[in-house]
């Protein structure tokens, strides 16, 4: 069993995960986990994965640490020993925490062993099974700072001083709005932006209107996000919830803000992180 | 070795023959009606395996289109970060897999050795050039690095390589840029950095008397017994090898990213972000920093960006030269290859030394 038991840690979870690859592929939901800017590689390779996965899984059982034969050398490679029918070598080689760390001693290593694979195991198994889902809205939260992130550089801030605001979402605004050193050219203007509710740490009368940027895959998520003027927003709302924001800028004490003339509640979209 | 991949003997390998049955057939027909070495492959085991697979993708269609939110919040937050992890390293471990299965398998002995330097200083600091061309990030490198090994490749050479190509390799050079331009010496201080630590480290290195000792003894097995003892044509050793290979890794990058995942939901991110502009501090927390959040070297200019307002220049510097090397993912990744002991002495060369040039780089910007 020993044997199977690899397989399934190594071509058996490299497969999985190709086809859970091809499945998030197949039902639009591979980028709650990547920019699709890079899907088609990670499907090139889940594909691949796929096929080795075939030849490896269908591979005649203990090929890949099969001597074959004797080397003439006494078994001192102790590796044969996960083929099946051969009991005779040792068993060491078997974790990657083996007995050249003095914290794990070589009989807690096949211990190690089954429990990191099973951890493994239950991973995959889920990229595979768990419906994927879009990041909370603590998440969201905890990687807001004080200094906000800027997604764009100087080009963002002089499209938008042109008046060429068509294109821009909440990340653009969030730069302009962060590192633009003349506010007042953007007094007055309309704005209609989708996103979720995040609290305003610094005003109970605002609230963030969020979204996250992803640039390569989840866990670099970050969020963007523009102050929106509304006291009393917690009668109808709850951190997390998605709305559509109509509004107009405004500069209080030199900071822009939005004070908005409809929010209205909406549904999660379909694509809810901007890349 | 340069006997053993003679060409047109594919099928049979000529070295290890001489305890088979001394027939001509042998080697024409090598794996007909012999019991001892029966076909890698039966029509009925890849049908099995296909059948299978194609179960398991009907039922995950199935499993996906289900509403999710069945986790508590932090336990499916965890979830999503780990397997974002995977679902973006997964094809890169898997074309570093390719290569070193070419490199171990296809390419034949002395071609790559003849190219480079002779001189051990020469060679490593080629080696770490190496970057530049192996298409590549961290993850792949760890898989095509045992390639090297496998091959022959000393060990302080393939550490030099392993710690210059995250940070000098192209992708890496161009969204440093992107992010930083030559700002701050944000850029040149990362390159020369990475390049510098990584022969370091390969100097270090070359002088233990017992180099080999630094292996896994898990790893030097593999070695002992390299993909050509494995009876069949090189499809068949390629499919073995890469059988090994990703029984090796895959746990690790696996494990790694639920770390990873685990720590991002669990390590409140504004304890380390609000240690801020202190020059000392400042690039202790980003190094933190570049350990805990396992971001891949392609991309952690533009997360760092985002550091840049708050942080000073040196602590940029620190995280994108630790993050690469050291990072929870990584070091997960090389445990599968390289002693505990070894990693202990690499965390020691690489955080002292991102340590200085950060602070060279807050005295010069």
């Amino acid at each position: 069993m020993h044997d199977l038991w690899d397989r399934w840690l190594g071509v058996g979870l490299a497969t999985l995960l190709g086809v859970a690859t091809l499945v998030l592929t197949a039902t639009d939901r591979l980028s709650l986990y990547i920019n699709p800017s890079s899907s088609w590689f990670a499907v090139a390779m889940a594909v691949v994965a796929v096929g080795v996965g075939v030849a490896g899984i269908a591979m005649r059982r203990g090929l890949e640490s099969d001597h074959g034969h004797d080397h003439g050398d006494g078994g001192a490679h102790g590796h044969g020993s996960r083929s099946a029918g051969d009991g005779s070598a040792t068993t060491m080689h078997d974790v990657p925490g083996d007995e050249d760390s003095p914290l794990s001693p070589q009989r807690l290593a096949p211990l190690a062993t089954a429990t990191g694979g099973s951890l493994a195991s239950v991973v995959v198994l889920a990229a595979w099974a768990l419906p994927a889902t879009t990041l909370s809205v603590d998440v969201a939260a905890s990687r807001a700072s004080d200094t906000p992130a800027l997604f764009g550089g100087e080009e963002t801030v002089e499209l938008a001083r042109s008046g060429d605001t068509e294109s821009f979402g909440i990340p653009e605004w969030a730069t302009v709005f962060a590192s633009t050193t003349t506010p007042e050219t953007f007094r007055g203007d309309q704005v209609e932006l989708l996103g979720f509710v995040m609290e305003d740490p610094d005003s109970p009368d605002r609230f963030l209107l969020t979204r996250m940027v992803i640039t390569h895959c989840a866990i670099d998520a970050q969020p963007a996000y523009l102050p929106v003027t509304d006291a009393g927003w917690q009668a109808d709302l709850e951190a997390g919830d998605w709305v559509d924001v109509s509004g107009t800028i405004t500069l209080t004490d030199g900071s822009l803000a939005i004070d908005p003339t409809s929010v209205t509640p909406v549904d999660q979209p379909e694509d809810p992180y901007e890349y | 070795m340069a006997k053993r991949r003679r060409s047109g003997q594919g099928r049979a390998r000529p070295q290890r023959m001489e305890r088979q049955a001394p027939s001509g057939a042998v080697l024409t027909r090598p794996r007909v009606a012999r019991p001892a070495a029966p076909r890698a492959w039966t029509r009925r085991s890849l049908t099995w395996a296909a059948g299978a697979i194609l179960a398991v993708v009907a039922a995950g269609l199935l499993l996906q289109s289900l509403p999710g939110g069945a986790l508590p919040d932090r336990v499916q937050d965890g979830m999503t970060l780990a397997i974002s992890v995977i679902i973006e390293a997964m094809p890169f471990v898997m074309l570093g897999v390719l290569l070193a299965v070419v490199v171990e398998v296809w390419v034949p002995s002395g071609v790559i050795e003849r190219w480079l330097p002779r001189r051990p200083a020469m060679r490593r600091a080629a080696l770490s050039l190496l970057g530049m061309l192996i298409p590549v990030c961290e993850c792949g490198n760890v898989p095509f690095a045992r390639g090297l090994l496998m091959r022959g490749f000393t060990v302080p050479d393939t550490l030099t390589f392993l710690m210059a190509a995250p940070i000098v390799n192209p992708i890496v050079i161009i969204t440093t840029h992107q992010a930083f331009g030559f700002s701050d010496g944000i850029l040149v201080a990362r390159l020369l950095g990475g390049f510098a630590i990584a022969n370091v480290i390969g100097w270090l290195y070359s002088r233990h008397p017992q180099p080999q000792t630094l292996l896994t003894s898990r790893f030097q097995a593999a070695c002992d017994t390299p993909p050509d003892h494995v009876h069949g044509s090189r499809t068949t050793r390629s499919v073995a090898q890469m059988v090994v290979e990703l029984r090796a890794i895959m746990p690790a990058l696996i494990l790694g990213a639920a770390l990873a995942g685990a720590i991002q939901v669990v390590v409140p991110r504004d304890v380390l972000v609000s240690i801020g502009s202190d020059p000392v501090l400042s690039i202790a927390a980003m190094m933190a920093l570049g350990v805990v959040v396992a971001i891949c070297s392609n991309v952690d200019a533009f997360f760092a960006m985002s550091f840049a307002s708050a942080f000073t220049p040196g602590s940029i510097v620190a995280f994108l030269l630790v993050g690469p090397l050291i990072d929870v993912k990584m070091l997960t990744l090389l445990r599968t290859t390289f002693t505990t002991r070894l990693l202990v002495g690499m965390i020691a060369v690489v955080i002292p030394s991102a340590y200085l040039i950060g602070s060279a780089v807050n005295l010069l910007a």
